[in-house]
């Protein structure tokens, strides 16, 4: 257990491997496929988490994936022909702790890791990640917001408002105050078992700005109100408590609408019958995922960095948001996503003009409180 | 038992009173939470009505087991043990298949023109309570029929001979008798329901928290050992006490060990 609060969202990133190994199984996804989205997630395959980085070696860590030693092959092929430094994933999850327990004892074996924005920020607190190198990582291939002195964004999801047009009658909501409108848009909705890009919807509900949402949010009484609105929405709720839970309300036709990760509703899209599946970026709520590099990396700040800047490359992120839906962090990017996809991509430039970035800072001073007052409107 | 059961409770205990700081924080916020509050009342509230409901159901099958059954007992027997068998899981699952938005029973409802949109059967109280009483039932009907098997038809008979009506013969003789299996089923159904987590978890919807999905909501969600071993130590507290009430109205012995 930490010592302190890490409000970084692992479980989406866990998620997005269940996708990955999910498609590749289904045969969506062909091998090469599959890789090249793992690679632009960051994800190598594990080959033991005990591996000791060797001296020109580059070890990566993410949250864990199946198809570790096919990755292996092609991944550490296509960064090695490049650099002649072989890579290895280790996706044993880079927790903060886990990783403040490494620089601490002196025992440091990995050298990227996939985190979040709230962890990075905790972590650097704690001194024990390297400030990122932005001579060689580029600050122009990357989001602006997911731009931080020790992290670099590497993926951006979000929570999206999904709906079923069909079950709803061709009669969509737009917003989320529509969303609370039971009686012009009857059904059961879905919201996450947990705050987390939850509360965002319920504030805009009221007729909130998006831009101002977390000021309204900084006080008791916005707190309040945002739960106070999912207890009047409560006989119409059921809540989600995994990705894959959250896919399954809508293909079981369960829930009429929700609000859910952008990276199942890329999966929903080609799964629900043509006509019967619809998502609105609009009062959505975005979240970098990001690299960091702990202190006294084996493979040398450099090394690492470079790597991350290889990570930067717009087609690699293209392909990945093809196949797992996640938004190239690289706003080169979106210029080449495929025009049938560029609707569903959560960070492009369309997109992320009608969406908010989530707020770290507020979770982590907030979080814990909210959750029990969210869990209490939900069953009192 | 002390290295694989006590020893690992009195861990609990230790966590319970020691994160994040020392002392009695986290019963004082679990007393204080409405969220804690009305999760036990969910949790006693649903016990309670599954032990009911397993109990009237339960009782039936025993008896007819027990009493007119002859040649088909042991396929009755049979068809009481083989969900026994089955995991929780993959029954609370078909519950989900049957009382889905266009599960079966709304599918064939709709069909025959009985209902024009589909009942809410699930994800709420009714459809966890369902599912409940159908996985608990075994533990009901079980003992209560190795209890009827130990009676005597004689004393009805004899009840009957004496002029009693059938009603009044199995009620005042032949039901008392059967009591300490009620009980011994009750307890067991109503011990087992307080720490039931699966179900109420798939069919639930959130909105029916029981106390120990809420442990694993505070464990897994929140990383918040501390309140979550409160909980725990909560629930086994309260079921202990169950169990010594219980122990003023049963001799737990012979309902629960010895078997006739």
């Amino acid at each position: 257990m930490t010592d302190f609060n890490d409000t970084t969202d692992h479980e989406v990133k866990a998620d997005l491997i269940e996708i990955a190994a999910y498609k590749y199984k289904e045969g969506l996804l062909t091998r090469r496929g599959f890789l090249s989205a793992m690679a632009a997630l960051g994800v190598l395959p594990a080959l033991g988490s005990k591996a000791m980085a060797q001296a020109n070696e580059i070890i990566v860590v993410n949250w864990g994936g199946k198809a570790s030693e096919v990755l292996q092959e092609v991944m550490c092929d296509t960064y090695t022909k490049e650099t002649g430094i072989p890579v290895t994933v280790d996706g044993s999850g880079p927790s903060g702790g886990k990783i403040r327990a490494m620089v601490e004892s002196g025992a440091v074996v990995w050298d990227v890791c996939d985190s979040g924005m709230g962890t990075a920020l905790i972590l650097t607190e704690q001194g024990v990640i390297q400030p990122i190198n932005y001579d060689i990582v580029d600050k122009s291939k990357v989001l602006e917001q997911s731009i931080y002195s020790h992290g670099v964004g590497n993926y951006i999801y979000s929570y999206v408002l999904a709906t079923n047009p069909r079950m709803l009658g061709g009669n969509v909501p737009q917003s989320w105050e529509d969303v609370w409108n039971v009686k012009d848009f009857p059904g059961m909705r879905t919201f996450r078992k947990s705050v987390r890009g939850m509360l965002e919807s319920a504030t805009m509900a009221q007729g909130v700005a998006p831009e101002e949402v977390y000021d309204v949010l900084s006080t008791q009484d916005g707190i309040d109100a945002a739960i106070d609105k999912f207890r009047q929405l409560r006989e119409n709720i059921i809540v989600w408590g995994s990705g894959s839970a959250s896919q399954n309300l809508f293909l079981q036709e369960e829930v009429a609408m929700g609000n859910i990760w952008s990276t199942r509703a890329h999966l929903l899209k080609d799964q629900m019958e043509e006509g019967s599946f619809q998502v609105s970026f609009d009062g959505g709520v975005l979240a970098p995922g990001v690299w960091v590099v702990p202190k006294d990396n084996p493979a040398g700040s450099d090394e690492a960095m470079k790597f991350i800047a290889h990570a930067q490359d717009p087609e690699l992120q293209v392909q990945w948001l093809e196949m797992i839906g996640c938004g190239p962090a690289n706003p080169e990017a979106a210029d080449m996503v495929p025009p049938e996809l560029q609707k569903w991509n959560p960070s492009s430039p369309e997109n992320l003009a009608k969406q908010i970035f989530y707020n770290d800072e507020w979770y982590a001073k907030n979080q814990v409180a909210a959750e029990e007052a969210y869990v209490d409107a939900l069953i009192n | 038992m002390i290295i694989f059961y006590i020893w690992p409770l009195v861990g609990i205990w230790k966590i319970s009173v020691t994160e994040p700081t020392a002392g009695i924080e986290n019963y004082t916020r679990m007393f204080d939470s409405n969220a804690v509050t009305t999760s036990f009342i969910i949790t006693f509230r649903i016990a309670a009505i599954t032990t009911i409901g397993c109990l009237v159901l339960g009782y039936v099958v025993a008896y007819v087991i027990s009493n007119f059954a002859r040649r088909v007992k042991p396929l009755m027997v049979a068809l009481v043990l083989l969900p026994f068998w089955v995991s929780v899981l993959i029954r609370s699952f078909s519950w989900i298949v049957l009382l889905g938005r266009s599960g079966l029973v709304n599918d064939t409802l709709r069909d025959a023109g009985l209902i024009d949109a589909p009942l809410k059967l699930m994800h709420n109280e009714f459809g966890v309570i369902l599912a409940m009483i159908h996985v608990m039932l075994p533990f009901a009907v079980l003992p209560m029929m190795a209890n009827m098997r130990g009676i005597s038809g004689s004393y009805v008979d004899a009840a009957r001979g004496l002029g009693a009506s059938e009603w009044t013969a199995f009620r005042q003789v032949y039901f008392p008798q059967t009591l300490p299996g009620v009980f011994s089923g009750a307890l067991l159904v109503f011990v087992l329901s307080l720490g039931f987590y699966i179900t109420p978890a798939l069919l639930g919807g959130g909105r029916v928290l029981m106390i120990s999905e809420y442990i694993t909501y505070q464990i897994q969600e929140f990383l918040n050992w501390g309140l979550g071993s409160a909980l725990s130590v909560a629930l086994l507290v309260m079921t202990a006490l169950v169990i010594l009430v219980a122990a003023r109205f049963v001799n737990l012995r012979s309902a629960l060990l010895e078997r006739k």
